[in-house]
């Protein structure tokens, strides 16, 4: 507290995270105590653990934020954006031995398995005449804003390998999610909220739970952090029951004001960094629940993501519109300097019943997922902003048949060719990337792997993924382990 | 463009100048070529391992070349492709590989060696170097004649090297530390709890000149110092609850390996022992179950069970993790490098990678009956209860029963009071009864319900190995590690760089293994397990990388004080508490850890252990911490886990996570019993650093973020923590704010404060309890105001860095 302030018990002030500058934190904390050595310090970025360790991108970065639009359990490509007429041909048709001598199914019984084709209506949209089928009226009204690659493939057929796979470059737990990668590489921007934001919406939770946005063997700082949708978005965001605004304003000055003294008596640094965690801390508990606030947007902004839809029927525990809300509040988080979010929504995983599944999930999604797209169009983000959207693997062009199904109503998991797509963040839009065979079986040009779409990504943020290294266990470890290349095509060419 | 032609020509003139005047001095290989290919490239082109298949080691392999042909024109340097490769171009060379560049002088050297001809003695074969951890141990003579100031007393020879090494490098050491900071730091250390304020103040006024000793003869007896270190264990024993991967299925007996870890570790069980019991208990001659549940340590691997999974792979995936754990934790290699190809930096072959693998490769998993003595109390205990409420309910029942009954029926009716029938249902024997007399459904019920409560007997099986036997596995090299890629077939061996292992019988197996790595020549374990417990007791090892002492690794400060704890350790019987008790007792961990405290010496790092350091507490202390000053703590040792409480919204995002929150005091027990779900772990554990335990871990990170400050401030365990003690201070010092600051101040950090942060608090609490007053009547917390201002300065001070701080 300063001498002369006429108010020293309760700084209102200071609840306004506006007015609370580092200026003013300074002014603020204990009377000359070595004020100019603790500002001097905490100046010094490279004292914050939460610091990257890479200063600047390895080349001009075309993106500065991520959304990535996870869609678990494995969407199904030649049901949504890969037409295969010839499949629908073929329905009912067993699938010639050769394609299938070496594949390996999670539930399929190969001798007994039979091609099954898809009831829906494709058309083409666009500048560009991207197919899209009749269960996406929405997307298909910005196809020219996306790039498609139907040509994604990779190894892992089981989901928790497989999300591994697409969230860490590897199968094997214990690796850093992109999100922690792109958080070690480029460090925070956001001041008031954590760089790197998860949010859910499940229906019966994720394989891998929280190792779906773990730091891996990086420091735990680059870890993604849970916000809940609704209530305190944040563990631990609220004051504890009884606890006012006054009250913790002013037990985190005098703990400022102690840690303060504590640095002068034995001048650690650490005492800084701490004391500028609870200053951090505390400009994330106004920010966070600022962030919730949906108060602000305009209806139109509302209906467009249909975050109180009524046409989502029957969905009692607002499971189904809990995801428009989370597409909106990621535009919200970009906006205030998250640089990473990554929407679960679980699950796509339809071995069977397919069909309502389907049309369930992009019920839930399609909507929102278009009105984020077109937001961030309409409010200059998505110039560099990239959203990604997909599962961790497709579906098989063969009806599942396993050995406990009475009827074949679903498809199994399908690694070796699927579909992905994304935006914005220097991709070139407008375009479709890759082709697979005719029955949607395997990739026949320009094969895209998980370790390629990481080297691009990486590459859109301005990052070598080969230099993107981390010491770990006598090596050097990377997102893109031994492998990637950049995918040249994805990239818009400079304007 | 013009300008570039230019320099080159400048640069081409000057190279050829530079020659032609060295041409008068002819080079030696010997003194001048020699070091060069040492220091820069024999590392990697060896003739063990000739990278690119060139080795140079000798003429004879120079001549020969590699993949890429000869390498060497004898005389005509431009045509030496050898020189290009090492010839930095923008700042860079392609070789030595991922290295600086070699300086123009070495250059120069080898340009005007090949201009002269290449001359290599045909008998002179160079020896690549060797890992500074390979080097043999031996015990170093402990630096005398030294003359510390006398604040820093040569108390045993760690002090002596120590001091040497200030003397060195001209720096003072600190001085001691004041009582009240080395109780504290002891306690953390030793036990990771906080000592009372009465053991505060009966430390700080023993006058005996033994004190210090004692207190610390006293924390080494002490249960909980099981816990502390054997927490640290279970760090490299990636220790977890629950499998991993989709399923992530609890594993509900693994708790008793955690149990033997802290019985092993406060019996001091000798770490040679220690350690073959966890390798190879299950081989030793007429193994004891103990010995048996030791080999748990192997069994803490991830594991994949996802439907349609290949379950071969990820069987394979957990060997390759536990041939890598081993190197980390006995070690101190990095073999995993070697489970693809060769290892790129130490001398570790992929075929070594796979005779060590193969050592495990036919470890079975099995189970030991592993029941305690205190679950069969618990249990009979419960029955004692439970029985005779069952005796009295059976006579009330019996009076309903239809007479004579015949003897199937009084069987079946006995079957299920015993509570021996699959169900506790009477419906299947209603007919034997009179049930339409009043309060047949009542009693019925009633016993029913009894039944059901009947204790479970309990019944432990611990997982360890068990070697097979039968149909034992070959183990074939995995090409680029895909396992179903067989390369060639290998038998168990330990790497050809290290001391050769001395098997008891023709194919050697884990017990061989075990014992080998305390063979008298191996030179590799006693360094990396004294480095580490160094790093438990300054936060920091002599090797900064504990699980790295390859050639990637760091390099070891103070390497004779490492050699000499190493050899100490040995000496000591392998003894952790008296290899403990030597380095607490030295001058050189009294140390004050506070940056200023030789005026003027500010080397911030503390390379050379100036002073001691200060760090804050991992974190199970850090919640352990508050349990203790709250006075919350209970102090069970070992058994089963806990779940402490937790928001739904953290334990939805796994498949099907339940969490059952502990009963009574239960959920107050030490950190290091909280199930660990892989999937779900503990936020508040993960948000202080602990490990993931997907991987083996030597040492944790330690962060300071937004969110920990938002744990300590909201965190309902925390603040129920800050609740109790701010009560307890009230309750005791009602009328005396002063008093309760300074009974705060013993509880959390075992001092009193200084005037100034007196100060501070004291016009908080006013300004807390003006708030508390206006607020009251709108308060729900049922506080009064009294109350509320001081549970607030309890908090105050629990968010302290000091706090979580061990100085």
């Amino acid at each position: 507290m300063s001498a002369n302030d006429p108010h020293p018990a309760i700084p209102s002030a200071a609840l306004d995270p506006d007015v609370l500058t580092r200026r003013r934190f300074f002014q603020a904390s204990a009377g000359g105590l070595g004020t100019l050595a603790l500002a001097h310090l905490l100046d010094e970025d490279n004292l914050l653990a939460a610091e990257s360790s890479f200063p600047l991108s390895h080349f001009a970065p075309r993106a500065k934020r991520c959304i990535y639009l996870f869609m678990e359990g494995g969407p199904s490509q030649m049901d949504l954006v890969d037409p295969k007429p010839k499949l629908n041909e073929l329905d009912g048709q067993p699938i010639p031995e050769s394609i299938v001598k070496d594949i390996k199914f999670a539930f399929i019984q190969k001798e007994s398995a039979r091609l099954m084709g898809s009831p829906r209506t494709f058309r083409r949209y666009g500048e560009c005449g991207m197919d899209m089928s009749d269960l996406l009226p929405h997307l298909s009204t910005c196809v020219d804003d996306i790039a498609l690659i139907r040509s994604m493939h990779c190894e892992q057929f089981n989901h928790l390998p497989g999300q591994l796979m697409m969230l860490t470059g590897s199968a094997i737990q214990g690796w850093p999610t992109l999100g922690s990668w792109l958080n070690y590489g480029l460090g925070s921007e956001s001041q008031n909220l954590p760089s790197y934001v998860v949010m859910t919406t499940l229906g019966r939770g994720l394989p891998g739970g929280a190792n779906s946005w773990s730091s891996g063997f990086l420091p735990s700082q680059h870890a993604g952090t849970l916000f809940r949708n609704q209530g305190s978005p944040v563990l631990n965001l609220s004051n504890p029951p009884g606890v006012s605004r006054e009250v913790q304003s002013r037990s985190l000055e005098a703990i400022r004001d102690l840690n303060a003294q504590r640095f002068e008596r034995v001048a650690q640094p650490e005492v800084v960094s701490r004391i500028k965690a609870y200053e951090l801390a505390f400009r994330m508990q106004q920010a966070a629940p600022e962030l919730l606030d949906l108060s602000g947007e305009t209806k139109a902004t509302l209906d467009a993501y249909g975050v109180d839809r009524s046409e989502v029927s029957g969905d009692k525990s607002g499971f189904e519109s809990s995801y428009a809300r989370n597409c909106l509040l990621a535009r919200r988080m970009v906006e205030r300097g998250v640089r990473f979010v990554t929407l679960f929504l679980s699950t796509w995983d339809h071995h069977s019943n397919l069909d309502s599944g389907l049309k369930r999930y992009t019920r839930i999604s399609d909507q929102p997922v278009t009105a984020l797209l077109k937001d961030l169009k309409q409010r200059g983000l998505l110039e560099d902003t990239l959203v990604v959207w997909g599962g961790e693997f497709g579906r098989t062009p063969l009806g599942e048949n396993r050995v406990n199904f009475k009827k074949i109503t679903g498809r199994d998991h399908h690694p070796y060719s699927y579909s992905m797509w994304l935006a914005g963040g220097g991709v070139q839009p407008g375009q479709i990337i890759g082709e697979t065979d005719e029955i949607g079986w395997g990739v026949t040009q320009d094969p895209v792997h998980v370790h390629d779409l990481h080297a691009t990504i990486l590459h859109l943020f301005g990052l070598d993924h080969k230099r993107l290294t981390y010491r770990f266990q006598g090596r050097d470890f990377r997102i893109t382990d031994t492998a990637g290349h950049v995918v040249n095509q994805l990239l818009q060419s400079p304007s | 463009m013009f300008a570039t032609h230019c320099s080159l020509i400048t640069c081409c003139g000057l190279l050829v100048a530079t020659s032609v005047s060295q041409a008068a001095t002819p080079v030696d290989f010997q003194r001048d070529v020699a070091p060069i290919l040492q220091n820069h490239c024999l590392s990697c082109h060896n003739d063990r391992q000739p990278r690119g298949e060139l080795s140079l080691q000798s003429r004879t392999a120079l001549v020969t070349g590699g993949a890429s042909g000869v390498v060497i024109e004898p005389h005509d340097p431009e045509s030496s492709y050898f020189l290009d490769l090492v010839t930095p171009a923008g700042g860079t060379a392609e070789m030595p590989k991922g290295k600086p560049p070699l300086s123009n002088d070495e250059i120069a050297t080898l340009r005007l060696w090949i201009e002269q001809g290449a001359d290599w003695p045909a008998d002179l074969t160079l020896e690549p170097p060797t890992l500074w951890s390979l080097e043999p141990l031996t015990r170093p003579a402990v630096p005398a004649d030294l003359s510390p100031p006398p604040e820093f007393p040569i108390n045993n020879p760690i002090d002596a090297f120590i001091a040497r090494g200030h003397q060195e490098a001209g720096l003072d050491p600190a001085p001691v530390s004041d009582r009240r900071t080395l109780i504290r730091r002891l306690y953390l250390d030793l036990l990771g709890l906080l000592p009372t304020p009465a053991a505060v103040e009966s430390f700080v006024s023993d006058r005996r000149p033994d004190a210090y000793e004692r207190l610390v003869d006293e924390l080494l007896d002490s249960p909980h110092f099981g816990e502390q270190w054997g927490r640290h264990w279970l760090d490299l024993a990636r220790y977890a609850d629950s499998s991993g991967y989709l399923g992530d299925s609890l594993r509900p007996h693994v708790w008793i390996y955690r149990e033997w870890v802290i019985n092993a570790i406060n019996n001091d069980q000798p770490f040679d022992d220690f350690t073959i019991d966890q390798l190879a208990g299950d081989l030793r001659h007429n193994p004891t179950r103990e010995q048996k549940i030791a080999t748990g340590f192997h069994r803490n691997t991830l594991r994949n069970t996802e439907a349609g999974v290949d379950l071969e792979l990820y069987r394979t995936k957990e060997i390759v993790d536990r041939v890598n754990t081993t190197g980390m934790v006995w070690l101190g290699l990095t073999l995993g490098c070697a489970e693809c190809h060769d290892h790129k930096n130490d001398p570790i072959a992929q075929t070594e990678f796979y005779e060590l693998y193969s050592f495990f490769n036919n470890a079975d998993e099995t189970t030991v009956r592993a029941t305690q003595l205190w679950e069969i109390k618990q249990h009979a205990k419960a029955m004692e209860v439970w029985q005779p409420e069952r005796d009295t309910l059976l006579a009330d029942l019996q009076r309903y029963e239809r007479d004579p009954l015949d003897e199937k029926q009084s069987e079946e009716i006995a079957k299920i009071l015993r509570g021996e029938a699959k169900s506790s249902s009477l419906n299947s024997v209603v007919d034997s009864y009179r049930t339409d007399e009043p309060g047949w459904a009542e009693i019925k019920q009633r016993v029913e319900s009894h039944l059901s409560q009947k204790p479970v007997v309990p019944v432990t099986n611990a997982p360890i190995f068990s070697e097979r036997t039968k149909d034992r596995r070959e183990t074939f090299v995995h090409i680029r590690g895909v396992y179903t890629r067989q390369g060639e077939k290998v038998t168990p061996d330990t790497p050809a760089i290290l001391p050769k292992l001395q098997p008891r019988d023709e194919i050697p197996d884990r017990l061989d293994l075990a014992r080998w790595l305390f063979q008298a020549d191996n030179p590799l374990p006693p360094r990396v397990a004294a480095n580490r417990i160094w790093q438990h007791l300054f936060g920091q090892g002599l090797v900064a990388t504990p699980n790295d002492f390859g050639s990637q690794g760091s390099k070891p400060i103070y390497p004779e004080l490492l050699d000499w704890l190493a050899t100490e350790y040995r000496r000591l019987g392998w003894s952790r508490k008296a290899l403990i008790h030597t380095i607490v007792t030295s001058s050189t961990y009294r140390m004050s850890s506070a940056v200023n405290s030789v005026p003027g010496q500010r080397e911030l790092h503390n390379q050379r252990l100036w002073r001691q350091n200060s760090y804050r507490v991992p974190a199970e202390t850090v919640r352990d911490v508050h349990l203790t000053a709250a006075g919350l703590l209970t102090r069970t040792i070992g058994r089963k886990g806990i779940r402490p409480p937790l928001p739904s919204f953290v334990t939805e995002v796994g498949r099907s996570v339940k969490w059952p929150v502990s009963e009574g005091d239960e959920k107050y027990r030490r950190s290091l019993y909280i199930v660990f779900k892989r999937t779900v772990p503990f936020p508040m554990l993960m948000t202080f650093d602990a490990p993931d335990s997907t991987v083996s871990c030597s040492r944790r990170e330690r962060s300071n973020t937004p969110l920990q400050a938002l744990t300590l401030l909201n965190d309902p365990m925390f603040y129920e923590c800050a609740q109790v003690l701010g009560r307890r201070m009230q309750a005791e010092h009602p009328d005396h704010v002063d008093a309760a600051i300074d009974a705060l101040y013993l509880h959390c950090l075992a001092r009193r404060p200084t005037p100034t942060e007196r100060n501070t608090l004291i016009t908080a609490h006013s300004d807390l309890l003006r708030l508390a007053n206006d607020e009251h009547d709108s308060n729900s917390s049922g506080h009064s105001p009294e109350d509320a201002a001081m549970i607030a300065l309890a908090r105050i001070v629990m968010n302290l860095d000091e706090f979580i701080t061990r100085d």
